[in-house]
């Protein structure tokens, strides 16, 4: 699915990620864990193609593909979708007719027809019951005085709507309480099977408990230091990453 | 530079006479240092070689009464002219509409139809519109395939308790000056929107005279403009406890230039009055231009009275944030667009009009 080869990457002349590696099979889900500042979320832009960000070496090869010279439309018409850790606000634009845009450029990039618009209204609507989130919010503005767990669950609603391969969901526990976290990782394992892949980025184990990974990678100063199992969480857990990370 | 006008000349004359005596004295397109007219850049000949495009308003013909041929009655502006305060500097460009034209009138009680239709671009007079009953009527005034180098004015004349809304679509215009002047009398409502799209050189003047407990809303929209497009308001709360709201949105790209001034004036016995307003521009590129100018004028001290005004570009993060969800960027600048002036068109009342309006302004957008 997706295969990092000694990736590099700088933004205004400072380097952020140093020659990182990461391979992830179709099926897997894998957990990127680290401190801040270890360039996790550098790691999930420069995936999902956003500029400012300079690659100076390294191969990203995405399903046969050479990820870095699609563009951003095309990396996600081509089944890649980043859950925002901060989602845009965007006043004017109705979240259903935001989503629907979404779904039916999609469909334009794979030659199919427009979906139709009682179909849409269908499957928008059970989704988003699956995900908790009211019809009403559909109508609002795109994430617009949107609390933060709303927030959030509207990211994993555009991705159980856009039912991508490779998802990466960036620190999407970050600022969800208990009840929305289970929520939210509910809706992310009812997407999971044998043809699609995550990438799951955090700082804690909590959401690992909902959310079970095949591999545990933990990121410092811009390198997988150390991979494992589930089981490298909970020691993550016990010593935190400055020991875990001297000790690899 | 001051100009004083005396009304008891004004009686022994006619409006027109002292009108052309006034502007003998001094020829505004001499003087460019009038505040405001500054940016509007009316001394210039803009041109542009773009075809205009003939916009189509034949379905919105279907769906209202057009009234255009009945404006036929002459009138006489001698007894109204003391309701409009014409002794600041800037007044002889609106007296200028009277010495190049009659005036002529309607009374939109005459009809029965709620939704009616004017092209003013069909009149070569100054247009008086006068309403008293109490039902709401919609007007659209279209202005359009206009090249006149002379100001024309558009009087509106609200009674006690009376309802107007007024859409005016100001669209392919080479060159266009228009004054509206509204007097609402006490508890009468105003919504003025006016929709300005491929203009080459416009200027729109609205003056409004607020008395007691009467609300004003007027809203601008403007896309897709070469050239010159000027905006100018004036709107004085002269009562107790009337409102006004204004909003203008404005798109600019192509090296146009867009302005808009607005003044909110309280006089010092309108205690109570709730004044809003806000100019917002959209610029797409960095040959465009936009300047902004809001004004407050207040002499009462009971009164809420507020204003911004913005000058943005279409944000990074917003585009990127379409893209990473499969929308190209042509598609995500236009909803972006659409979005900064959706706005304008929620605002219009009437089902009708505004479904006719936004599929117009979709197709207007570029």
């Amino acid at each position: 699915m997706l295969e990092i080869k000694n990736l590099h990457v700088s933004i205004e002349e400072n380097k952020i990620i140093k020659g990182l590696d990461l391979s992830i099979n179709k099926g897997e889900v894998h957990a990127l864990m680290g401190p801040n500042g270890s360039g996790k979320s550098t790691l999930s832009y420069v995936l999902s193609g956003k500029d400012k960000y300079e690659i100076n070496d390294g191969t990203i090869d995405y399903n046969g593909k050479n990820l870095l010279e699609l563009d951003v439309d095309e990396r996600a018409n081509e089944g890649l979708f980043l859950a925002f850790q901060y989602p845009m606000e965007i006043p004017g634009v109705q979240t259903s007719f935001f989503l629907k845009t979404a779904i039916n450029s999609k469909r334009k990039y794979l030659g199919q027809s427009e979906m139709d618009a009682l179909e849409f209204a269908k499957l928008m609507k059970s989704k988003a019951e699956e995900l908790n989130i009211s019809t009403e919010m559909l109508k609002r503005d795109l994430n617009v005085n949107y609390s933060g767990g709303e927030k959030k669950k509207q990211e994993i609603l555009q991705m159980s709507m856009l039912s991508p391969k490779m998802a990466i969901l960036d620190e999407t526990d970050s600022g969800l309480d208990i009840d929305a976290l289970r929520i939210v990782s509910e809706g992310v394992n009812k997407l999971r099977n044998s043809e699609n892949s995550f990438l799951v980025i955090t700082h804690y184990q909590r959401l690992l408990n909902y959310i079970k990974p095949d591999f545990v990678h933990i990121i410092a100063d811009g390198k997988i230091v150390k991979s494992g199992d589930y089981s490298l969480a909970l020691e993550l857990e016990e010593k935190g990453y400055e020991e875990i990370s001297q000790t690899a | 530079m001051e100009l004083v006008l005396n009304l008891d000349k004004i009686q022994s004359k006619s409006v027109s006479q002292y009108a052309k005596d006034i502007l003998d004295n001094q020829n505004p397109y001499k003087n460019f240092k009038i505040e405001n007219y500054k940016y509007a850049q009316l001394h210039k000949d803009v041109k542009s070689e773009i075809l205009l495009r003939d916009i189509d308003f034949s379905k919105l013909l279907d769906n209202t009464k057009n009234i255009t041929s009945s404006i036929s009655n002459p009138f006489d502006l001698t007894a109204n002219l003391n309701l409009w305060n014409y002794n600041n500097e800037d007044s002889f460009f609106r007296v200028s509409s009277l010495v190049k034209r009659e005036t002529k009138s309607v009374n939109l009680d005459t009809f029965n139809d709620r939704n009616l239709f004017l092209d003013i671009s069909q009149i070569n007079e100054n247009i008086h519109i006068s309403k008293s009953s109490t039902n709401e009527i919609n007007l659209i005034i279209l202005n359009s395939k206009l090249n006149d180098e002379y100001p024309k004015s558009i009087f509106l004349d609200l009674s006690n308790n009376s309802k107007l809304n007024v859409v005016h679509f100001n669209v392919s215009n080479n060159k266009s000056f228009l004054y509206f002047e509204t007097n609402l009398q006490d508890n009468s409502y105003f919504n003025f929107i006016s929709f300005q799209s491929d203009n080459i050189h416009t200027r729109n003047e609205f003056y409004a005279s607020l008395n007691q407990e009467c609300n004003f809303d007027l809203y601008g929209l403007n896309i897709n403009n070469y050239g010159v497009n000027d905006n100018y308001s004036f709107i004085q709360h002269l009562k107790p406890s009337s409102s006004s709201r204004e909003v203008f949105k404005s798109i600019v790209e192509k090296g146009a230039i867009t302005n808009f001034q607005g003044k909110i004036y309280v006089d010092s016995i309108a205690q109570k009055t709730d004044g809003y307003q806000m100019s917002r521009s959209l610029l797409l590129d960095d040959i465009s231009k936009a300047n902004n100018k809001p004004e407050l004028e207040i002499y009462a001290d009971d009164v809420k009275c507020s204003h911004g005004s913005t000058v943005s570009k279409l944000d990074d993060e917003q585009i990127y944030y379409f893209k990473s969800r499969g929308i190209d960027s042509e598609i995500a600048k236009k909803i972006l667009k659409k979005a900064f002036i959706v706005e304008i068109i929620e605002s219009i009342k009437d089902d009708m009009l505004k479904n006719y309006s936004n599929e117009l302004i979709e197709s207007l957008l570029s």
